[in-house]
């Protein structure tokens, strides 16, 4: 194994030079240790988080082609931009709890609960009302606090802790309200160690009904969620029943809890999918075979019609969750899972839209392009995900006034799909990898963006604050995946950390 | 410092066996919770999965660093070389996860770089116990 000249190596030449040859050798030794360590040690030191920051000297500022915009300092509070003061048409109360708990169908999950339950109950309203939710933290010892996502409400309502408000300490309360304003499927959930609390169970589901409901209609909330492994449709694991008779229609509203996108496959009948994320599709056809894809965060109302010929209508959600719907005795199509996926994109009948017209000439364009290297986040190494090839802290800060028409594109190239979910608005998806968007407007606040995909989505900046435009898969959250959209001439008073605990992930 | 070299070595190759192992044990947990009728989603916790990211993203390129920098000291023949090529595959095989997280079967060369590390690792160690020292610079008190 030992090499003669090796050996020989460094012993050569008259004593001088040898001692000159050992020191030259020394410093190129420590001169690259310190040149590793110090670049090390800087990505190190540079990737810290301090303990308490606001959201407003996160990262840096775009201007999306605005080159007068910067880093938002001073302006108005987010906190005067509350919901209607006005009597409440629905007031509920919703009590946090961390405890052990049984689901609907009989297993016990260690988590959290809302008034005793995961999913918590329903809050329904109707377009037009005013909707007052009193949220109780009984015992939840990091905090809690209530997001409505996918509603667009006033941003001081939005239920971020530290940037829309502080999280709610045990035996505290916090008052939220806001107008129902869209009808369709939406979801509350805490945003407060939402990693952790929303595994746990902290959720719920939100419908908003149109003031005309669709006569003769049967309505059932399917909100997913795996608990500790064990996936449950609102609540049960295993394969339910909903009562339903031959010729009904019936919308499903399937709420995808989880951080991965959740694919749904329907046996027995053609459907529909007659929503995305609280917005109608215009058009939507009989579809037979593929399925439909949930993203993490998303919500897909599917409308069927229960068949005439003695079967269920079967809804497969995946790792044994499955949903019958028809007559109690009606026979069971048997499990399915189908390989093909509709895709959205081209789904339904165009409409036009007046933001498609107005994104030809937009006033900001922004990138949001996601990837993943080695890195340090707070210290921590590893894999890590980056937004504009930044990690975390130093995630973009999408700067916007009000009225601007926005245009993102979205991609990833991260080895994985990352559903991206913007608070405080719905975007309207105008092409994916280049090619048009051809069926219905097609609206989302919740975009599963796969690896090597590319969408541009467009929206107006209609609701002022500071917004949370973040991925949905609440463990890349946690690790940093979270950038902002925020309005000009606002700030927040709350921060992350502090006596409040925040800790929006 | 060269007995340091050598154990550093060795604890990289014994850290590529303990990535295997704790890969195989995250591999059947994942297969028994399936077969249980239990899901494994985004969400799932995994203790063999999660003991291979610490290892593999903190202990075992913290401990190629340090036979690196320790290689620059140590004075031993070919040492330097040796520990960098370790580093290098400690690096490529970072970038071979990364990838394969999205195309799954790039994990096959994920598998055989792993022995190529500890191999390589291994070869490091070997060469460190049994090459005669040159002069170590260390030797010299700079005045």
């Amino acid at each position: 194994m030992t090499e003669p000249h090796d050996r020989r190596r460094g012993e050569t030449g008259p004593p001088a030079q040898h001692g000159r040859r050992r020191l030259i050798g020394l410093v190129a030794a420590i001169t690259a240790t310190v040149a590793i360590l110090g670049t090390l040690g800087y990505f190190w030191f540079a990737s810290l988080v301090p303990s308490t920051y606001s959201v407003m000297d996160l990262g840096y500022a775009e201007g999306g082609g605005d080159p007068t915009t910067g880093h938002a300092h001073g302006g108005l509070s987010i906190a005067t931009l509350t919901g209607p003061d006005s009597r409440p048409d629905v007031a509920v109360t919703l009590i946090a709890r961390e405890e052990s708990y049984a689901l609907a169908s009989g297993e016990r999950v260690t988590g959290y609960t809302v008034n005793h339950t995961s999913p918590g109950p329903l809050v329904r309203a109707t377009v037009g009302q005013l909707v007052e939710v009193t949220l109780v933290n009984d015992d939840v010892s990091d905090g809690v606090s209530l997001h409505w996502h996918g509603v667009d409400v006033p941003n001081a309502e939005d239920g971020v802790a530290g940037v829309t408000q502080d999280a709610v300490a045990p035996g505290g309360s916090h008052v939220y309200r806001f107008r129902a304003e869209q009808p369709g499927t939406y979801w509350y959930h805490s945003h407060q160690a939402s990693e952790e609390q929303v595994m746990g169970g902290l959720y719920g589901a939100l419908v908003v009904d149109p003031r005309q409901p669709a006569a003769g209609q049967n309505d059932v909330v399917v909100p997913v969620h795996t608990y500790a492994g064990r996936r449950a449709a609102a609540g049960r694991t295993g394969t339910q029943r909903i009562v339903a008779t031959p010729g009904d229609q019936v919308r499903l509203r399937l709420i995808d809890t989880d951080s991965a996108p959740l694919r749904a496959t329907v046996t027995g009948t053609p459907y529909r999918v007659v929503a995305v994320d609280g917005r109608d599709l215009n058009g939507p056809t009989d579809v037979t075979d593929p399925a439909v894809v949930v993203a993490a965060g998303g919500r897909v109302d599917l409308g069927v019609t229960v068949p005439t010929d003695g079967k269920a209508v079967r809804l497969d959600l995946g790792a044994g969750s499955a949903v019958l719907v028809g007559p109690p005795s009606a026979a069971d199509p048997g499990p399915r899972e189908s390989a093909a996926t509709l895709d959205l994109l081209s789904y339904g009948t165009p409409r036009p839209t007046e933001l498609v017209t107005a994104a030809q000439h937009p006033d900001r364009t922004f990138e949001l392009s996601v990837g993943r290297r080695p890195a340090f986040v707070d210290g921590r190494p590893g894999l890590f995900w980056t937004m504009n090839g930044h990690t975390f802290p130093d995630v973009p800060m999408f700067m916007v006034r009000y009225g601007d028409v926005v245009v993102m594109t979205v991609k990833s190239s991260s080895s994985q799909p990352h559903p991206m979910h913007l608070h405080g608005h719905h975007a309207l998806v105008l092409s994916r990898d280049g090619v048009a968007a051809s069926g219905s407007p097609w609206w989302t606040d919740s975009l599963e963006v796969e690896n090597g995909q590319s969408y541009v989505v467009a929206f107006r900046a209609d609701n002022p604050g500071i917004w949370l435009d973040h991925c949905h898969n609440l463990k890349h959250a946690a690790d940093g995946m979270i950038a902002h959209v925020a309005y000009e001439g606002y700030t927040t008073p709350y921060r992350v950390g502090g006596s409040a605990g925040n800790d929006p992930e | 410092m060269r007995a340091t070299y050598v154990w550093l070595s060795r604890l990289i190759a014994i850290g590529v066996v303990l990535q295997a192992m704790f890969i195989a044990f995250g591999m059947f947990d994942i297969i028994k919770a399936v077969d249980d009728g239990k899901a494994y989603t985004s969400d799932a916790y995994n203790a063999g999965q999660s003991l291979h990211s610490i290892f593999g993203s903190i202990i075992i390129p913290l401990l190629a660093l340090i036979l690196l920098i320790i290689s620059f000291f140590a004075g031993i023949p070919g040492g330097t070389k040796w520990a960098a090529i370790t580093f290098g595959l400690v690096a490529l095989q970072f970038a071979l996860a990364a990838v394969s997280f999205g195309v799954p079967f790039i994990g096959l060369l994920h598998g055989l770089n792993a022995f190529a590390l500890a191999a390589v690792a291994g070869i490091a160690g070997r060469r460190a116990q049994t090459a005669t020292p040159r002069a170590r610079p260390e030797a010299v008190t700079p005045a």
